[in-house]
């Protein structure tokens, strides 16, 4: 990292100078983001700003405890039962009514999903298909995640429709990967020969 | 009477050298115009697109989707072919090319470079550079003139031999011989996808955007594994003319998908995909749709799906859907 860097570093965090790219930079570069820290925790300390527990970084802490924890959509305590006549009611229509509450539940994060993938979305590329998973961003794979607890509910459409939007996707990345392939791979013989036929 | 005559017999001899004159006339211009061949047009095309420093803004419609709106440049500096593709709505798709190296600047991906001869994306690179490759699957045909975007344009049509595929109208500027405009028509002759050339601005420098251009900040080339062609136990039977295959893959779409066994066909204008999945138990796939300009069909073989996508019509991506057989082992 040079000094220039630095410096620069300093007077954004100061607040004397904008730099666009210093900020991408920032989000790449773990050496610099980790100056970007010690720069904070120093003024911080400077201004006696600091806090008695220190936690440097709670997000991967939040990023860790949300992995860990269970995927179940617990139930409630009903506050119905609370209440003396409508508590003996309730029981009755429940049984039916949760169920009814869980599929459209199961629907509206179901279409939320759909409407999503239905986005006609520029051509999201990514370098091998397998990469993707990697690559796209958190907002997919969180509401994916919602929505396996439910999966049962999906119907064969909903699947149908997801199975094409992937497929479409996909289709989009292999057209843009195509002069790659042929260009890498010119060893493969019936490659080549079609190659030739097609240049012919 | 006899002055009369005279005078008749000359006004008789000038007409006809008139007409002699005019034949001459037709004939020279007949000769020197190459440009009745609409091969010679598309020759011009090519080395316009090639040769020529252009700024072009242009639309692309599509049926359901928003107008995307594009700027192109191209320029060529110190020897080297700069090209410069930018999607203007949203939060845009940006492609610098420089020499055989295209990068990539996309939302929600790190940028990246692949080496290739084309950009992925709605200008028709075969069509616009190297048209011989075509001939064997399309037939071109000067139509007319008309005027699009406040030019003279040359019209021409491209029309696959078997008339299984989807056809073209192009215009191509009088003067340059750039594309103002490309139709792409169903087999009704319905406009499926329309590009069409807004603002075209021919200069003598290279865009001040190429100087702009850091060389060293662009990404580096990404090297795709060379993986060997996987061998399929299926075939596809039938095929458009002038249709190949020009790869084989088999792979995962996602994390939680099944397998999947891929193959892409192209005659260099379309690409079409084919896939082969195996459902799952009770599961059952039947669909046909459009999706913007492309046609999806998925047809159920026992437990398996197949699925064909491409910009071609229906009935083509049925028929190459139900000609697929499986070799026995």
């Amino acid at each position: 990292m040079t000094q220039s860097k630095i410096e620069k570093l300093s007077s954004l965090i100061d607040g004397e100078s904008q730099d666009e790219q210093l900020i991408d930079e920032l989000s790449t570069d773990a050496e610099l983001s980790q100056k970007w820290q010690t720069y904070h925790l120093t003024r911080d300390i400077m201004r006696k700003d600091v806090p008695e527990v220190i936690n440097f970084d709670i997000s991967e802490q939040v990023a860790k405890a949300i992995a860990d924890e269970p995927a179940i959509v617990a139930p409630k305590l009903s506050r119905w039962k609370s209440i003396p006549v409508i508590g003996n009611v309730i029981p009755l229509i429940q049984q039916s009514g949760q169920i009814a509450i869980a599929a459209s539940v199961a629907l509206a994060v179901v279409v939320g999903v759909q409407q999503y993938n239905h986005q006609p979305l520029p051509d999201e590329p990514y370098v091998t298909t397998n990469a993707r998973g990697g690559t796209l961003g958190v907002a997919s794979g969180v509401s994916l995640e919602q929505t396996r607890p439910i999966q049962s509910q999906r119907t064969d459409a909903q699947e149908q429709r997801r199975r094409i939007n992937a497929l479409l996707r996909d289709h989009q990345n292999q057209m843009r990967l195509k002069s790659q392939a042929i260009k890498s791979e010119p060893t493969d013989p019936e490659k080549a020969d079609d190659e030739t036929t097609e240049q012919k | 009477m006899t002055k009369q005559r005279n005078r008749n017999s000359r006004l008789f001899l000038s007409t006809r050298k008139c007409i002699l004159l005019l034949t001459l006339i037709l004939c020279k211009s007949v000769s020197a115009n190459a440009f009745n061949d609409p091969q010679a047009w598309l020759e011009k095309l090519s080395q316009a697109t090639s040769e020529l420093n252009f700024t072009a803004s242009f639309v692309v419609l599509k049926p359901n989707a928003d107008v995307e709106p594009y700027v192109w440049r191209h320029a060529i500096v110190e020897g080297v072919e700069f090209e410069h593709l930018n999607l203007l709505n949203g939060p845009g798709r940006e492609v610098v090319r420089v020499g055989p190296n295209i990068s990539y600047f996309e939302p929600y991906t790190p940028p990246y470079t692949l080496q290739s001869t084309t950009i992925n994306g709605p200008i028709p690179y075969q069509l616009v550079k190297s048209y011989k490759d075509l001939l064997g699957s399309y037939n071109f045909v000067l139509v007319g003139r008309s005027r699009i975007s406040g030019r003279a344009a040359q019209q021409i049509r491209v029309v696959s031999h078997d008339k299984n595929l989807y056809a073209y109208n192009l215009w191509l500027d009088q003067a340059s011989g750039l594309m103002l405009r490309l139709d792409t028509l169903d087999l009704n002759g319905q406009v499926v996808e329309q590009l069409q050339v807004t603002s075209l601005e021919i200069t003598e420098k290279p865009d001040s955007y190429f100087a702009r251009i850091e060389l060293s900040e662009l990404p580096r080339v990404v090297e795709l594994s060379n993986k060997a062609e996987a061998i399929l136990s299926w075939r596809v039977n039938w095929l458009p003319s002038g249709m190949k295959v020009v790869k084989r893959d088999i792979r995962r779409l996602s994390a939680n998908d099944g397998r999947v066994e891929y193959m892409m066909l192209s005659d260099g204008m379309v690409d079409i995909s084919v896939y082969l999945q195996q459902l799952p138990n009770g599961f059952s796939q039947q669909a046909a749709l459009k999706h913007q300009s492309n046609t999806l069909i998925t047809m159920q073989r026992d437990s398996l799906a197949v699925t064909v996508i491409g910009k071609l019509p229906t009935e083509t991506a049925g028929a190459i859907a139900s000609s697929i057989g499986i070799i026995p082992q």
